[in-house]
């Protein structure tokens, strides 16, 4: 116990002893008053104890009968829920398993095909026509990329032999 | 707590009785029912004050008794038990129902210097002439007095004067600290002796 509330309903209910219950007293500011308090609170006890406890439950029998009833009828529901939720081990699930299968599929498909379609529209390929010396760089091939929106041009080369010497010197 | 004192079965041991019900036999939750009903119908009508509230909320607990008897170990008594689950039931219910008057000042944060325990309460409402006084006026008093008590003060009461249940046995049903039901004891009286102080000095 640590409070003094505590302290204090022990106290009227006659649940300390010993050393506790004197350095309980001890520390009442006014132990005539704290006692007259504590008849207080019995006869309040006593009188709702007087009049709330001679409550009787009427029609009894039929309580027991309506619990009976509502207790036969739960279990019957539980029984039927038991037996449906059977019918989920094999068929349903290999259905469920297969439907699941099938939307994912479905939406993985759809998926990559949008992320290509973004791809191709995102940037625009032209084949150049290479200013590059047929004898010295016969398989040479030029190629442009750029944006749509042409924030970022490359130019890929591919095929060089060697680079131009007033290319190079620049 | 006390049993009825006619129970269907008087011979038939509780824990017989509860290991039957856990084997699935309603007959034997029905003894049960038979033994524990009055003192839980009574319990929860002197919570809620409305007799079919009371016997709705009766019938609600003894079903989810019935449904988890299964789980019963026997470390508390079989009442204790019961209540447990009457307790939380009604508590729910009020609370759902706000029906909590002015319970809010019962908070166990109050401190001590907010309230003398040894000082003389008085009693706020103008007493009625005794000899007018008949016995429903005062369980009415008696009710609009519990109604202003916070569920949890409510049950702590009631378990305490009516009931005599010990502050472990009121402890382990309301799922608390014997302090805590201790301090709400506290808390609970002083509010009664306020409000019904004199009603009980003049019966």
């Amino acid at each position: 116990m640590k409070t003094f509330e505590e302290k204090f309903t022990a106290w009227v209910d006659g649940q300390l002893a010993g050393k506790e219950l004197a350095d309980f007293e001890a520390s009442l500011p006014d132990k005539a008053a704290a006692d007259e308090e504590k008849r207080d609170v019995k006869k309040l006890g006593s009188f709702l104890k007087h009049e709330l406890a001679g409550d009787r439950l009427s029609n009894a029998d039929f309580f027991n009968h309506q619990l009976r009833e509502r207790i036969a009828r739960e279990t019957a529901d539980g029984n039927r829920e038991g037996a449906s939720s059977g019918w989920w081990t094999l068929p349903r699930l290999v259905w469920s398993a297969a439907t699941a299968l099938a939307i994912f599929l479905i939406f993985a498909i759809t998926v990559t095909r949008e992320q290509n379609t973004g791809d191709q529209s995102a940037y625009l390929t032209q084949i150049l026509n290479a200013r590059v010396d047929p004898a010295i760089n016969p398989n040479a091939s030029v190629t442009m990329f750029e944006t749509q929106n042409k924030a970022v041009t490359v130019l890929w080369t591919e095929g060089l032999q060697s680079l131009p010497a007033d290319y190079a010197a620049r | 707590m006390q049993t009825e004192a006619t129970p269907a079965q008087p011979d038939v041991s509780e824990p017989d009785l509860i290991k039957r019900c856990q084997a699935g036999e309603a007959d034997a939750f029905d003894e049960l029912v038979t033994r524990y009903r009055t003192r839980v119908f009574a319990m929860i009508y002197n919570m809620v004050h409305n007799e079919q509230d009371a016997w709705d909320l009766a019938q609600e607990s003894f079903i989810k008794a019935w449904k988890s008897i299964g789980r019963f170990r026997g470390r508390s008594s079989f009442y204790t038990w019961v209540y447990r689950i009457v307790m939380n039931v009604t508590i729910d219910w009020l609370r759902k129902r706000q029906v909590k008057g002015a319970g809010a000042e019962f908070d166990d944060s109050i401190q001590l210097k907010e309230i003398d325990p040894a000082s003389k309460t008085v009693p706020k409402a103008d007493p009625p002439p005794h000899a007018q006084m008949e016995r429903d006026e005062i369980r009415a008093r008696i009710n609009k007095a519990i109604d202003q008590l916070s569920p949890e003060h409510r049950a702590v009461i009631l378990m305490k004067e009516i009931e005599e249940m010990q502050y472990h046995e009121i402890a382990e049903t309301l799922g608390c600290s014997i302090g805590t039901v201790m301090s709400r004891l506290f808390y609970a009286r002083k509010k009664l002796q306020n409000l019904l102080r004199d009603v009980y000095e003049n019966v």
